[in-house]
């Protein structure tokens, strides 16, 4: 077979196998920016996360935070006994509003209720608190 | 491999020659039989200015129904335009058994009229000579007794610049339309190299990462990152869990309902409501399902227990 006598449709087909690698390089470009895009997004997302995990739960503060549950009602009320990063708590005689206060400021500080017990007696309530963190 | 077409040997092709059987490529001069020649001074500077113009030179010189082309040259002050008919020649070349594969370049012999210093004979009954700067043909006849047709042929009257019929022959694409197509295709090629590129420099969210990492240096480690993941994530998520449960079971209080008593440990919840009539019970037991709790009725009462795991 005499190629030369094709040498027009090997031009052509030259320029269309250069134009296909042309368009093979840039997909590829286009697919890997899309993955490390993806990737650098879910490395972001993570590390947020981390820091936002680290910034609730590490917290070096959360001590002294929870001491304002000794303080949210009368200290007649309260039977407190904390050591170290635990917390055993009694609240007897609340009222409603006593109580109200004191489960939304439990439940806004990040420790780790393990229990948590509420009685009614009469119109007042009772609070077993214990937590760590 | 030989990409030189100068090298390769030179025939002389002229309507009178005999057949021959070629077991290689040559390159071929033509005489004038086979194109029409013009010469012109014109004001231009490069030859492809002049070959623009060639076909307005030629108008009503040329056979009509024909498909000319052209070669266009200088020689010292004027410009020398071939007018050529490729089929024609193609086909006479073929009918001397010099098949269109086997020829490698074309050339005109008044391409090379220097080298015709003396008559050269083409055949028994014509010879070439020069006759004002233009190479002819006259009939041997013609020719004095001192301008015998001493000339001979051979490679050395090789032009530089020839036609190439390779590519013209049995293609289905003209050169014109394959360079045009080429071109089409590289300018695309081009495009997407270029697009390719420009994708390849671009990091978006590089920077934002860079600035977390240097706000938080001692979260670079990727050990310390899955290490608070661990340790923490399965406290807020239980945490939250026990936050959402709290605040579900307080939503279920409502007018002729009063929360006795709420117990919650590290997997479960046990609420003890009281309510004041059998609607209220039923309203708070639906409530109760709809967040997939499970209800206990207290024997004799409206009373409701309602317990649910974390």
């Amino acid at each position: 077979m005499n190629w030369k006598q094709y040498q027009n449709e090997l031009i052509a087909l030259g320029a269309l196998l250069i134009m296909l690698f042309a368009y093979m390089y840039k997909h590829n470009q286009v697919t890997t920016q899309v993955e490390e895009a993806k990737t650098l997004q879910s490395s972001i997302e993570e590390l947020k996360e981390v820091v936002a995990l680290k910034k609730i739960w590490a917290d070096k503060k959360i001590s002294k935070k929870v001491e304002t549950l000794q303080t949210l009602v009368p200290e007649a009320k309260v039977k407190w006994s904390k050591k170290s990063k635990k917390l055993t708590a009694s609240y007897t005689n609340l009222s409603a509003n006593e109580l109200n206060k004191l489960t939304t400021k439990i439940l806004n500080l990040p420790v780790v209720i393990t229990l948590l017990d509420v009685t009614k007696t009469g119109s007042n309530y009772k609070v077993e608190l214990k937590c760590k963190w | 491999m030989n990409f030189m077409g100068t090298i390769k040997e030179l025939l002389l092709v002229y309507p009178s020659m005999e057949r021959v059987f070629l077991k290689e490529s040559v390159n071929v001069m033509l005489t004038p039989q086979f194109y029409t020649l013009k010469k012109e001074a014109l004001p231009v500077k490069y030859a492809y200015q002049a070959k623009k113009i060639a076909p307005s030179l030629f108008e009503g010189l040329l056979e009509e129904s024909s498909s000319y082309e052209y070669i266009v040259f200088k020689e010292e002050e004027q410009w020398v335009f071939i007018a050529y008919d490729m089929d024609k020649i193609v086909t006479f070349l073929a009918s001397k058994g010099i098949e269109g594969s086997m020829v490698s370049k074309i050339y005109f012999t008044q391409q090379a009229v220097d080298k015709f210093s003396a008559p050269m004979a083409l055949g028994e009954k014509e010879a070439l000579v020069v006759l004002d700067e233009s190479v002819v043909v006259v009939p041997l006849s013609a020719l004095g007794e001192e301008e015998s047709p001493s000339l001979k042929f051979d490679k050395a009257f090789t032009p530089q610049k020839g036609v190439s019929l390779q590519g013209n022959m049995g293609s289905f694409l003209t050169k014109k339309q394959a360079y045009s197509l080429a071109g089409i295709l590289l300018l695309f090629a081009g495009l997407f190299v270029a697009e390719g590129s420009r994708y390849s420099g671009e990091e978006g969210g590089e920077e934002e990462l860079q600035a977390l990492y240097e706000a938080h240096p001692s979260l670079q480690s990727s050990y310390k990152r899955d290490a608070i993941l661990q340790k923490y994530k399965s406290i807020d998520i239980q945490e939250r869990k026990k936050r959402d449960s709290i605040k579900k079971l307080s939503a279920m209080i409502f007018k002729g309902v009063t929360l006795t008593h709420l117990s919650m440990n590290e997997s479960k919840h046990k609420a003890d409501f009281t309510c004041v009539s059998a609607n209220v019970s039923k309203k708070l037991e639906e409530l109760a399902k709809k967040e997939n709790y499970k209800v206990s009725k207290v024997k004799n009462s409206h009373n409701l227990n309602i317990e649910g795991t974390l």
